[in-house]
């Protein structure tokens, strides 16, 4: 009879992400700003992947000088109105170079959302684990890894990277490495919220059931926990690819981050600080993209928050109060 | 995790960026002046008000033994004033020496390895005792000192006996080689010829320090003035200096200083950013004020060149400089001069110039010497790359060298930006030399890396930037450290020929001129041996840095010198 109801109710727990998944669209689709995020950022990473295409649609390359353009006894200030936009340069110039800032800005976009992206991936990944490790495994384990997360979140990240970024050859690829630094200083945070709530969730009455029942750790980890940590990490990994665009820029400002001459938008806006009286749009236009990216991804990252949060869906309706009161009379 | 604002980061940096453009204005003079000669303002210069001076980097160290200076320094020869001085006038003449306390350059023996000097009568210190040619040799004597350390090496290398004596401190006896005979008289007794030693005598290590005033390490918080000013404050280290006239300081004695203002307060620690928008502004105290040591970058130069009235008030000098592309020839494959040869027709130097600012901060370089007079400059162009580069031929000589296919090469630059070796001007050789076939990859180091291996024979990378600023106008300091073989640094830093070239025609004739006394005939050959060690294409040389400086709407009597650059303190007035 228990047995029974044990494989009754780990069932129940196998048909959830189906379900869940399905439910977790329906809800993210009825948040407009949310949509509307994650149409801008697929429309960014779109003209990431597509960048040597629109480049040569413009007839630019990322690299090429442009002495003409601009006036070199005026400190290299582009030549034309809004910094030199026109037929010719889109967006106008870098002033300086004279380089085309719509092929750079097009080209910025690959390592400002690759690294990102590819560093929040990283820090997911390790701080799931070493989370769930921690929650899950004995007093010492547990003891182990908390205290050597609690030692890196006191380490400044910048500082680790800076250091870290020092020793490693020139030779290794950078958009990868800075990439992998980011994501190897930066895991702490999740790795504390999923210890949490895998240890919030270790108490509750199906994981002590499939404890009991003789499940493996692993086998517990990925069947009872993981499902149920899906919310907190996504909401969490979609807060942290802005969090590392910034980094990858003040990177790029310290002069570290992604060798010259191929573009960022962090370096852009690095170089842009001195020329936002004299040409606003070289730091505008770098500037307002960065600022996009990071609020669609900010506003995606709380849709998706509020969409895997099976407790938000009343609070989505209209009602909502009569709604649970309702529920609650059933019962 | 903790998130990094981009802003704070900025700002940040931003002044780090300043800090390098004053230690460079530091090292370097200023000199010639083309545009920012003449008055500010109508009306005569007048006696009166209060100068200020706004800095970034603090008159550290205040000790005339301790300072490097060219030609005695700006803010330090208002106090102190040497055996010689520089002249101060705008452009050319104002790069020639000219006797201070002294009545003359000096008295060379004939082969100008003994110096003799006599001072001015009636020189007095601020408290009104006389200056004694022993004050002279004290001062010299305690620049030797470990303890009062910073001064540049050649009283050292030059005097003999320099190389071992430990400063007055230690040994109570004293430097042999300088003697006074009697109360207006010292001479010099030097271990080699030196026809440039009245250009040494301008160093602030020439100037009188009465022995009985002298407190070590703590003279600098009140040294004893020689000239129109004296110190009454002297906050953190030179952070906050002021000055006020010297009664004792006789005009009739010294020819060269003006000293219109009563009074000088020299602020430092300032960021370039804030002392460029209140020179723009120029309210207040701000219209008296002018600054020693901050150029106006590439994008205030773009809003001052666009307002008429911001225009009038820049002054435009030239110091000796050279911003030039080092090989070392012993990394392959710079040992093949067809290689260097390539390189230096590929070079496009407008795009050079364009990321150090444009052509109003930076002139085309085709010599080593700088394009001023008293360097001797010979004017030579030995593989024209015209204005954007020659890649064809470049490619022809990479052929001919047998890299028909191209040739992979790296490029090592600092990684500060805005700066002489920054990336910026990294990027625009590796696009020049990719066109004439180069593949150039970049090696940014953090500067502090970068200075130690470009300046070490064991570490020194194949392809690097370099620059050289002289500490007097003249090809000797310009050139010998360059390209003399006896001047190779074998240990450690502190290496500058990074060709390492030791070359018996070179150094035999770098001996030869200087033992030469006449000045003019000595610069003429310095320009013939820059043009004949041009050939072997050791150096490219890219761009001369030109400075410009804004100065408030009271500014009077700008006077910029082909040895500064910049504008002369004491000949500025604000009524």
């Amino acid at each position: 009879m228990t047995e029974a109801l044990l494989v009754k109710e780990a069932g129940a727990v196998q048909a959830a992400p189906a379900s869940g998944a399905r439910s977790f669209w329906r809800r993210l689709r009825t948040q407009r700003a949310a949509l509307a995020a994650a149409v801008v950022v697929a429309l960014l990473v779109l003209v990431a992947l597509a960048a040597p295409l629109l480049t040569a649609l413009a007839g630019q390359d990322p690299n090429a000088y442009h002495p003409e353009a601009v006036d070199s006894a005026a400190g290299g200030v582009p030549l034309g109105s809004f910094g030199g936009i026109g037929a010719e340069h889109w967006l106008g110039v870098e002033p300086g170079t004279g380089r085309d800032l719509f092929a750079r800005i097009v080209y910025g976009a690959r390592v400002s959302l690759g690294v990102a992206l590819f560093a929040t991936v990283v820090q997911l990944a390790l701080g799931v684990t070493l989370g769930l490790a921690a929650a899950l495994g004995n007093r010492w384990v547990d003891q182990a890894i908390s205290r050597f997360t609690d030692v890196v979140v006191a380490l400044p990240l910048m500082v680790m990277a800076l250091a870290l970024l020092a020793i490693v050859p020139q030779s290794v690829p950078r958009p990868v490495l800075i990439a992998v630094v980011v994501g190897l200083v930066g895991w702490s945070g999740t790795s504390k919220v999923v210890r949490a709530q895998a240890l919030a969730l270790k108490s509750l009455d199906h994981v002590a059931a499939a404890r009991l029942s003789g499940w493996s750790t692993w086998r517990i980890a990925r069947r009872e926990l993981l499902p149920s940590l899906a919310a907190p990490v996504i909401t969490y990994g979609a807060l942290l690819v802005p969090a590392n665009i910034s980094v990858e820029a003040a990177l790029s400002f310290l002069g570290i981050g992604i060798k010259p001459p191929t573009p960022s938008w962090g370096q852009m806006i690095t170089e842009a600080d001195t020329w936002y009286a004299t040409a606003p749009t070289y730091l505008l236009i770098p500037a307002s993209l960065l600022f996009v990216t990071v609020l669609s991804l900010t506003v995606l990252g709380e849709g998706v928050r509020v969409a895997l949060d099976p407790r938000a869906e009343s609070r989505l309706k209209v009602g909502a109060a009569k709604a649970r009161m309702r529920k609650r009379s059933s019962r | 995790m903790s998130r990094i604002s981009v802003i704070s980061r900025r700002v940040a940096g931003a002044s780090v960026s300043l800090v390098l453009a004053a230690g460079l204005a530091a090292c370097a003079g200023p000199e010639d002046s083309s545009g920012g000669g003449g008055s500010g303002a109508d009306g005569k210069p007048a006696k009166g008000g209060t100068l200020s001076v706004l800095n970034s980097n603090p008159q550290q160290d205040f000790d005339p033994a301790r300072l490097y200076t060219s030609g005695g320094g700006n803010v330090p020869s208002l106090v102190f004033r040497t055996l010689t001085t520089r002249n101060r006038e705008d452009g050319a003449p104002g790069a020639e020496v000219v006797p201070d306390l002294a009545t003359d350059l000096g008295k060379p023996n004939k082969d100008a390895t003994v110096w003799t000097y006599t001072l001015k009568e009636g020189l007095k210190y601020e408290d009104g005792a006389p200056i004694t040619s022993a004050d002279i040799k004290y001062g010299i004597e305690r620049s030797f000192a470990a303890e009062l350390s910073g001064g540049a090496p050649y009283l050292r290398d030059w005097l003999i006996g320099g190389a071992d004596y430990e400063g007055p401190y230690k040994s109570k006896k004293g430097l042999d080689s300088i003697e006074t005979p009697d109360e207006r008289t010292i001479v010099f007794k030097l271990n080699k010829p030196e026809g440039e030693f009245p250009y040494l005598a301008t160093q602030t290590q020439f100037a009188p320090v009465p022995k009985a005033k002298d407190k070590g390490t703590k003279y600098e918080e009140h040294p004893v003035s020689s000239g129109p000013y004296k110190v009454v404050k002297n906050e953190n280290d030179g952070e906050h200096l002021v000055l006020e006239r010297n009664e004792h300081w006789d005009p009739k004695t010294d020819e060269e200083r003006k000293a219109y203002p009563d009074r000088i307060d020299v602020r430092s620690g300032l960021d370039s950013a804030v002392i460029n928008q209140r020179l723009q502004a120029s309210q207040g105290a701000d219209a008296a004020a002018v600054t020693t040591d901050t150029n106006l970058g590439p994008a205030e130069l773009a809003k001052v060149s666009g307002d008429k009235k911001l225009a009038e008030r820049v002054g435009t000098g030239h110091f000796g400089y050279v911003n030039y592309l080092a090989f070392n020839p012993k990394v392959k494959p710079f040992d093949d001069p067809k290689v260097r040869q390539a390189i230096s027709y590929a070079v496009n130097r407008s795009s050079v110039i364009n990321a150090a600012g444009g052509s109003s901060l930076a002139e085309p370089a085709t010599t080593f010497l700088p394009p001023q007079k008293s360097f001797g400059y010979t004017k030579y162009d030995h593989f024209p790359a015209g204005e954007t580069g020659n890649a064809d031929k470049a490619k022809e000589l990479l052929k001919e060298a047998g890299h028909e296919d191209g040739l992979k090469i790296k490029l090592t630059h600092s990684t500060d930006k805005d700066f002489e070796t920054s990336p910026e001007i990294a990027t625009a050789l590796q696009e020049a030399l990719q066109k004439a076939g180069f593949t150039v990859e970049l090696d940014g180091l953090e500067s502090n890396d970068y200075s130690e291996k470009i300046h070490n024979v064991k570490s020194a990378p194949g392809l690097f930037l370099a620059h050289w600023g002289a500490d007097w106008p003249s090809g000797g300091p310009f050139i010998a450290p360059i390209f003399d073989g006896r001047q190779i640094v074998k240990e450690g830093s502190g290496n500058y020929n990074a060709a390492e070239l030791n070359d018996p025609a070179v150094n035999k004739e770098i001996d030869e001129i200087n033992k030469l006394t006449d000045l003019d005939a000595a610069a003429a050959r310095w320009g013939a041996l820059d043009q004949k060690i041009g050939e072997q294409a050791l150096t490219v040389p890219l761009f001369h840095p030109v400075y410009k400086r804004l100065y408030g709407k009271d500014i009077k009597n700008v006077v910029i010198s082909d040895w500064t650059g910049v504008l002369d303190i004491s000949q500025v007035s604000v009524k």
